[in-house]
């Protein structure tokens, strides 16, 4: 047997013996590597930064701003219509948890095609984001996040809010105005960093409900305080 | 004096094998932390990753297993001697590239966090060796396999 074709053969059984014992002992290895799982990756698109969803369902405020930033998440507010028009994090849509059963149905669409549907209220103990999120869980909503005492915290970053006159999603009229963009005084470095990059992200439509976005002012943010909204919110929690 | 080619076949397929076993000893323990490994290269995509991670120690082990039995020997010398020359071009585009690859030639533990890590040229220097090795095994083999049968 001449030499070039035999080096040619062997080596061929060789690649080919050794595929087979990889890929049979691979299949049967408890620790094995899952092989069309890296063909869905293979976008080459990297993981994203916000980590999966804690046991306790909740999000950091760094995480769920980054998914705001990226248009990636739908904020419903759980608080109360009159909480929702004194204000709100931007593009967040209504949803009192007292309402859920009548107008849930109305914002299901809004909820699809997002990484992540985040319910938040005011304070550190209220129950209302929790609450609402048990519902959503309940209708089959399976990316559902709980933004602890969320309003409070996504003012204090100063981060983007609007205000206005606002209405449940079983009243809301289709987007009667474009919501501009609301301007945000960065005060801390996750603002600064996320008012940054805000300016350079693409406009996000705007939310159904809401007719206006003015900037929250400094001074109203500062005399919205978390003390403020928590006492307001008692009245709310109660229901 | 020199060994007689047919000793001196032995002695470097013996050697080779011993190589090709240690490389692939961890890589087969540990089949994520080499898939990150080659992931880390940059060089295949990424639906490849896995599957290569996972048949590329098995390949090495069974080139050694040929070398030592004597079973194919000539392909198994040829394609090792290709294989560690793959593994070079590889080092060499990557260290060009400016990027800091976590060798992964015979283990898949990351560098210890603060610890000063292994610079890309000894890699490639001390691949630039074992190919030298191969590239002789596998001259002497086919010497000794085109040698008329004694």
């Amino acid at each position: 047997m001449r030499l070039v074709p035999r080096i040619i053969g062997q080596s061929l059984g060789i690649v080919a013996l050794s595929a087979l014992f990889a890929f049979a002992v691979n299949a049967v290895r408890p620790d094995g590597l899952p092989l069309a799982q890296a063909a869905k990756t293979s976008s080459g698109a990297a993981p994203s930064a916000v980590p999966p969803a804690q046991a306790s369902g909740e999000i950091a405020l760094k995480d769920a701003a980054l998914l705001f930033l990226s248009g990636r998440a739908v904020f419903l507010d759980a608080r109360s219509q009159y909480e929702f028009e004194l204000g709100h994090i931007q593009g967040a849509l209504s949803l009192p948890t007292r309402n859920f059963a009548s107008d849930f149905q109305d914002l299901k669409p809004l909820l699809s095609g997002k990484d992540a549907v985040i319910a938040y209220c005011d304070g550190e103990s209220c129950p209302l984001s929790q609450a609402l999120a048990k519902h959503l869980r309940d209708a089959g909503i399976t990316n559902v996040y709980v933004l602890k005492n969320g309003w409070s915290l996504w003012q204090a970053e100063k981060l983007p809010v609007a205000q206005g006159q606002a209405a449940p999603a079983s009243k809301a009229a289709p987007a009667p105005k474009p919501a501009p963009a609301a301007k945000v005084a960065p005060a801390s470095k996750v603002a600064a960093q996320v008012a940054a990059k805000a300016a350079l992200a693409p406009a996000k439509p705007p939310a159904p409900q809401m007719s206006k976005a003015p900037q929250m002012s400094k001074d109203d943010a500062k005399a919205k305080g978390p003390a403020k909204g928590q006492e307001k919110l008692c009245t709310d929690c109660d229901n | 004096m020199p060994l007689p080619p047919r000793a001196a076949d032995f002695v470097l397929r013996f050697a080779l094998a011993l190589v090709l076993f240690y490389a692939s000893a961890d890589k087969l323990l540990h089949p994520q932390d080499f898939a990150a490994i080659v992931k880390g290269y940059h060089v295949l995509p990424g639906s490849l990753v896995n599957p290569v991670a996972v048949w590329l120690p098995w390949l090495e082990l069974l080139l050694g297993l040929c070398l030592v039995s004597g079973y194919w020997c000539e392909g198994a010398a040829t394609l090792t001697a290709g294989l560690f020359a793959v593994f070079w071009l590889l080092l060499i585009v990557s260290w060009a590239r400016g990027i800091d690859v976590t060798c992964g030639c015979f283990s898949t533990k990351p560098a210890e966090p603060g610890a000063e890590t292994t610079p890309m040229l000894f890699y490639i220097g001390r691949d630039a060796v074992l190919l030298g090795l191969a590239l002789f095994t596998a001259w002497v083999r086919l010497r000794v396999a085109g040698e008329p049968e004694a």
